[in-house]
């Protein structure tokens, strides 16, 4: 059985039998795996605390030729992230995150993908509890981007007619980006989006999370960034915890 | 082959049980005699039938409230909020709370579309409303989607005049400090305690 030897975050993990876990791990050179992790529920097992969820480690697995499930031989923690814990905000849009690696990702090797994650969990973990949206949004985007979907925001997504920053346009989500006045009558069902929306999906995808929404421009995006996953990424199965974390069901408390 | 086959599907969607093991089974239970095969039907006929949550605590009891519920000597007062039912047995065994449970039911997760709907905190804050609770001791497992739902049912218990306290975290008793993760230690030397 191969070794298979790589950097690797959880992003989810569930329990299997009495004392064992099922793993679902972003690697760096494999991209999602699953594994079983042998014991890991016992307080004295191989792996300690390590498989905690958004944990980043060195993982070894036993790759298994043809099977969708490894065995986890060892998992060397290198970062927690307990912060996402400590805010609801935090932890939703964190699994949101999770869950677009696990349903888009695939097992194909992307470093710059991995980065991109185990930057945007740690932007989350830091995040101001009044800030996790903002937070939340621009990861999305970021991950969106290095999955191979980055929105044309410059210039018309169908005729390429540069368009200026200060004006409204037209989103669409078929067309995968802003179109001009002329195009958007080719492409019904998008939506006006403002200069400044346009503006905060840029700044986001640039890796600049300063932006500052209201709380109705951060539902619109929310809105805006539902519906183009479900234009260019989602197969029919829903997304779940971006639901969660779109309708802050949980923050009521 | 109906019966067999009936029967193989049925044990295969037992968790850990796959096809092959499933009929394995289902041959074992063939070579037995008919009356130890009732024996185990009638169990789970019974199990199907008898076993349910209680209404209080969510406990799993074949009476119409859970042993600890009915037993008088317990301190209704501090209340012991754990994920699972099979957890409240891991706490008894320690014989040191003589306090009363209430099972959650599961932990938040968005991942598998676990919300505070699909747990009993809203009946968890009934019981505490009564006014009858001084402290509720959150007892989830200690990781992130457990920490979370202590968050969740802490900042729902906030506005009731009672303390909520989560259970301590560290070394495992008899474990070698050489051998403890970095996490767990520290998260003992956070939560370290004076000497008297």
């Amino acid at each position: 059985m191969p070794l298979l030897a790589t950097e690797a975050i959880v992003l989810h993990a569930f329990d299997y039998l009495e004392s064992s876990r099922i793993i679902r791990l972003l690697t760096r050179e494999a991209g999602v795996q699953s594994a079983l992790a042998r014991g890991a529920r016992k307080s004295r097992g191989r792996y300690g605390t390590a498989l905690d969820l958004f944990a980043e480690g060195s993982a070894q697995l036993y790759v298994k030729p043809n099977r969708e499930l490894h065995n986890l031989a060892s998992f060397e923690i290198s970062r927690t992230r307990g912060e996402l814990a400590e805010d609801i905000g935090r932890f939703t849009a964190a699994s949101t995150i999770a869950e677009l690696a696990l349903r888009f990702a695939g097992e194909a090797d992307n470093p710059q993908l991995y980065d991109t994650i185990a930057d945007v969990l740690d932007r989350i973990a830091r995040s101001a509890p009044e800030r996790t949206i903002e937070d939340g949004l621009a990861g999305c985007w970021r991950v969106v981007s290095v999955l191979g979907f980055t929105p044309e925001l410059s210039s018309c997504a169908l005729c390429h007619t540069p368009l200026r920053d200060s004006d409204d346009t037209t989103f669409s989500h078929s067309s995968g980006g802003i179109v001009c006045p002329a195009c958007s009558k080719l492409a019904p069902g998008g939506r006006r989006i403002p200069s400044a929306a346009r503006a905060a999906i840029r700044h986001w995808l640039e890796g600049d999370d300063s932006v500052h929404l209201i709380d109705a421009e951060a539902r619109s995006h929310q809105r805006l960034l539902r519906e183009f996953l479900g234009a260019h990424l989602a197969d029919d199965r829903p997304l779940r915890a971006f639901a969660v974390w779109e309708h802050e069901r949980w923050s009521a408390a | 082959m109906g019966a067999i086959d009936d029967l193989a599907a049925e044990l295969s969607k037992l968790p850990g049980i796959g096809r092959k093991t499933a009929l394995r089974l289902t041959y074992h239970l063939l070579k037995r005699t008919p009356e130890q095969s009732k024996r185990l039907a009638s169990a789970l006929t019974t199990l199907a039938e008898k076993v349910r949550p209680c209404p209080q605590c969510f406990n799993l009891t074949e009476e119409d409230l859970c042993s600890i519920c009915r037993d008088a000597r317990r301190d209704t007062g501090v209340i012991c909020a754990v994920e699972e039912a099979s957890d409240i047995g891991a706490i008894e065994r320690s014989g040191e709370f003589r306090g009363v449970y209430h099972v959650l039911g599961g932990r938040l997760s968005p991942l598998d579309g676990i919300g505070p709907e699909d747990l009993t905190i809203p009946q968890l804050e009934t019981r505490v409303s009564a006014g009858v609770v001084r402290e509720v001791i959150i007892a989830t497992n200690p990781s992130i989607e457990g920490e979370t739902t202590a968050l969740y049912v802490q900042r729902k218990l906030a506005r009731y005049p009672l303390t909520v306290s989560r259970i301590a975290r560290g070394l495992p008793v008899g474990g070698d400090l050489e051998y403890a993760d970095g996490v767990t230690i520290a998260q003992a030397l956070t939560a370290r305690r004076a000497m008297s």
